[in-house]
């Protein structure tokens, strides 16, 4: 336990552990102070001035984020010497902005709109030509640059030079022709945080870009299903469907960050072929059907059910006590791992996102999770049964679930749980049924750490509000 | 300036063998005294010389006239932590030719000056960072160099004291702002030249995140002499707060410009009368820029009134900063004169900091306006609130280089400045 030390900022008094970063004890004690280029995840740089404080007994006003707790301290950061820097600094950078706020993905959550609402001098005297830089600029992994928004808080450089440690980024040039570039192209995975932590519009994602005004969308704070990690994530969404997924700070998990694959995991929530309700397979034509009619080609059968791994631990639960006491087979379909086991940073190669609370559930169902059990499923499949297939939410390897798909084609009937888009490989399915996808469920996960990661509902889209315990009450009718 | 002027300065401290034909050749320097005191030094305490140096009251030369002996103070007294002794050569102050004379004719004493130093701080390499365009000027310390390391003043066992020193030349790429203590330090580590926050300040964690001393040329340069004859004697020139004697580089419309050397507070009108000959063609002073072009200009009875040292030009609301004056005459516009200086610091803010990055480049827009038609007398006003919310505001002082001259002639020339902005533009 580090020592804790009391000061008081703008007569506010705060605590914060002995020697920490002054900005921070602020920003997390609610005291609102301008700043671009500080954040808490990467080194200090101390170069867009904005957080300049005074202190009793020093001379000088100094920025904050390079200054650390001591006890007693007394800061101020609203005198009218420090109001007029932050106005004057601010000047400083919005001189060169191009202020093209109408065209901007950023709006509604710059840092240049937030504080020029609190500091700004309204009345312009820039009546000089404006320092050109580079626009539009593809610099891959879907991130857009462009240099002349940029404020060069150096945010994304020490973000490629400290997390990734694959130095893309640059600053070039000096002085007011300095600029953000990019050497060649983005080759990390975790690019998208670049946007992320972006203050300005200079850095804004190609998939989201043009999409909505952040202030048409609500955030639903939910966990990522990607991988067994489960980074704390917020979903954009409105009415539309869902839009972003961007990291939440979570110091257990996954901190200030989340990886890229990370940021596609909403795509088949609100894709337009999403499944809406139980489809029939007419001669590979996928046409709506009656879900009485799927009752009535289950009727008689042998079920079988095929559980995936992204299913919340309420969903096991409920699943196995609709099945409870029921001549049933249940086997846990796991994902190939891809990629290396951690990649140091946040990615897991196991991308079962809820691993530990299938097995759990199954072991306390008295079921067999493990590949064995499937196997044996599979290979007792008739054309008396009908098997129900939970298709994994994120498909990560669509070959390897074909050859699960391709044994269990000599079921009498087959039927697939899906929450996904209707893929082509589910051709081999006579029914689709849908089931709730991530964001359509409250429900927990275990992650890789085995800690409860809380998945939110944030929407309903179709009939997708039954779940698998819904289809787990069809056993044997 | 040829050899019979330096003459005059032989009794001082810096240019006391600058006389003597061929004091660049080891041999010659020696025959007249060089390198005695570095083998005295190395019979002494080096806590001793230290102190010595402190008490002389030797102000850093390369600006900001931080005392020397208090900087050296900070320094680990650790002996075998390993540390840098950095020489700061990289004069690039417009104005400012002080330290180019000193080692072009006499490298040696800067070397002697930096042996001394480094037996005093127990640094065991050292580095003389040198302007990059000063081509010749590191050649002739490269020659001095290996005569010193073939003396054996330099290298492994130094004089049989099992101490070792190693010295290397390097040269900048032509970067003013890497004659900042903390961008030459980044410089020097191979990254872009750009100041580093302080704290940690680098005789806590400087080159490579180890302790370092950063001294300018002039300062290390006058460190044999004062070991030679003591602190006393060095302080039987100048003032209290501004002993011994000073290099001044003096530039503009005087009769002989050049380098003197004269004791600290001497009065400007001994210099520009004696030392350089009077004004040229006889014109009359307008005003002179007393410490390189960071320093707020000086109106002629200001000029004609202040002593040479670092109290009473800032007593006048200027500095004395690097010792480069600048002799403006009656023909000259201040109006060009601020022009050339927006320019310049424009060009050479290194972009880290927002207020400077585009605060420069906004002064020289501001100021030149009328070559877009659209200046007024108001832009002075703008000229003078921009420059002042630039102060104090960054990492480095090239801010605040750039704003207090620009202050500086607004208070002294308000009314010339705000006809040259409203003038039409020369064709």
């Amino acid at each position: 336990m580090t020592e804790k030390v009391k000061l008081t900022w703008n007569g506010k008094e705060i605590e914060a552990p002995k020697g920490s970063n002054l900005l921070k004890a602020a920003l997390d004690n609610g005291i609102e102070v301008a700043h671009y280029c500080y954040h808490s995840g990467l080194s200090v740089a101390g170069v867009c001035r904005m957080c300049m404080v005074e202190q009793d007994g020093v001379p000088r006003p100094f920025p904050s984020c390079n200054a650390t707790c001591g006890e007693g301290m007394v800061i101020r950061s609203d005198t009218p010497k420090i109001k007029a820097s932050v106005e004057a600094t601010l000047q400083f950078h919005l001189l060169n902005h191009p202020l093209d706020c109408p065209v901007c993905d950023q709006a509604g959550e710059c840092g240049l709109q937030d504080y020029y609402m609190k500091h700004g001098q309204y009345d312009s005297q820039m009546i000089d030509k404006k320092v050109h830089k580079e626009k539009v600029q593809d610099i891959g992994k879907n991130v857009m640059l462009d240099a002349e928004r940029c404020i060069l808080c150096s945010r994304c450089v020490r973000f490629t030079e400290e997390i990734t440690k694959t130095n893309e980024m640059g600053i070039l040039n000096r002085g007011d022709h300095a600029e953000i570039q990019c050497n060649e192209t983005l080759k990390n995975d975790y690019a998208q945080n670049l946007v992320d932590i972006c203050p300005v519009g200079a850095l804004t994602s190609k998939d989201f870009r043009f999409k909505q005004r952040v202030w048409f969308l609500e955030d639903v704070h939910t966990t990522c299903i990607g991988c067994e990690t489960g980074c704390s994530v917020k979903v954009s969404e409105n009415k539309n469907g869902a839009f972003r997924v961007k990291p939440v700070y979570d110091h257990e998990v996954n901190g200030h960050w989340m990886c890229d694959d990370g940021r596609y995991i909403y795509k088949h929530v609100s894709s337009p072929t999403r499944l809406g309700g139980a489809v029939e397979n007419i001669n590979g034509l996928f046409v709506p059907a009656d879900e009485l009619n799927v009752q009535a080609a289950v009727k008689g059968k042998k079920t079988k059910y095929i559980l995936s791994t992204a299913l919340t631990i309420e969903e096991y639960a409920n699943f196995f006590n609709a099945v409870k006491g029921k001549n049933v087979e249940v086997a846990l379909y796991t994902l190939p791992s891809d990629g290396p086991e951690f990649d140091g940073i946040l990615r897991r190669g196991d991308k079962n996102p809820n691993l530990r609370g299938a097995k759990a559930a199954f072991e306390l169902a008295g079921f067999d999770h493990s590949q064995a059990g499937l196997d044996n499923l599979l290979g007792s499949i008739s054309s008396s049964d009908a098997v129900f297939v939970v298709v994994p939410e994120i498909l990560y390897n669509e070959d390897h679930f074909n050859t699960l798909i391709k044994k269990v084609e000599k079921a009498g009937v087959r039927i697939a749980l899906a929450c996904g888009e209707t893929l082509g490989t589910l051709r081999a399915f006579n029914y689709l049924l849908p089931i709730p996808a991530f964001l359509e469920k409250n429900g927990e996960i275990l992650n890789y750490q085995g800690q409860a990661r809380k998945l939110r509902k944030g929407m309903t889209y179709g009939e997708a509000s039954k779940d698998v315990s819904y289809y787990g009450k069809w056993v044997n009718l | 300036m040829d050899y019979k002027d330096v003459a005059n300065y032989k009794n001082y401290a810096l240019l006391s063998y600058h006389h003597i034909p061929g004091v660049h050749n080891i041999e010659v320097f020696e025959r007249a005294g060089g390198y005695e005191t570095m083998k005295k030094c190395f019979e002494m305490d080096p806590e001793a010389i230290k102190e010595e140096v402190k008490q002389s009251g030797l102000r850093g030369r390369g600006g900001a006239g931080f005392a020397t002996g208090v900087k050296w103070g900070f320094f680990t007294k650790d002996r075998n932590a390993k540390k840098y002794l950095l020489c700061n050569a990289d004069e690039s102050e417009p104005g400012t030719f002080k330290d180019r004379f000193l080692v072009e004719k006499n490298p040696h004493i800067l070397i002697e000056g930096m042996i001394i130093s480094a037996w005093a701080l127990g640094t065991q390499k050292g580095y003389i960072y040198i302007r990059g365009e000063f081509y010749h000027q590191a050649m002739v310390l490269e020659r001095a160099l290996k005569e010193a390391y073939a003396k054996g003043y330099l290298g492994k066992n130094i004089m049989g004291k099992g101490f070792d020193f190693d010295l290397y030349v390097h040269r900048g790429a032509g970067a003013y702002i890497c004659g900042e203590e903390t961008a030459l330090i980044s410089s020097l580590e191979g990254q872009k030249g750009q100041p580093k926050l302080k704290p940690p300040f680098p005789a806590i964690k400087g080159y490579r995140g180890l302790p370092t001393m950063v001294n300018n040329v002039e300062s290390l340069a006058a460190v044999p002499w004062i070991m030679r004859h003591g602190a006393a004697a060095y302080k039987q020139w100048g003032t209290e707060k501004s002993p011994g004697t000073k290099l001044f580089s003096i530039s503009g419309d005087v009769n002989k410009p050049g380098v003197i050397e004269v004791p600290l507070s001497t009065t400007l009108k001994e210099i520009i009368e004696i030392h350089c000959g009077g004004m040229r063609n006889g014109n009359k002073l307008k005003a002179v820029i007393p410490g390189g072009s960071s320093s707020p200009v000086l109106n002629a009875d200001d000029s004609y009134a202040v002593k040479m040292d670092y109290e009473d030009v800032a007593a006048k609301g200027s500095m004395l900063g690097s010792g480069a004056i600048i002799i403006i005459d009656e023909t000259r516009n201040m109006g060009d004169i601020l022009k050339y200086t927006l320019e310049f610091y424009h060009h050479e803010s290194c972009g880290q900091c927002t207020p400077c990055r585009e605060g420069t480049g906004w002064l020289e827009a501001i100021f030149k306006r009328k070559e877009t038609g659209k200046s007024s007398k108001s832009d002075i006003v703008l000229l003078d609130k921009t420059a002042a919310s630039m102060r104090g505001q960054t990492i480095c002082a090239l801010a605040d280089a750039a704003a207090m001259p620009t202050q500086g002639m607004i208070k002294v020339f308000r009314e010339e400045l705000e006809q040259y902005v409203t003038a039409a533009p020369k064709k």
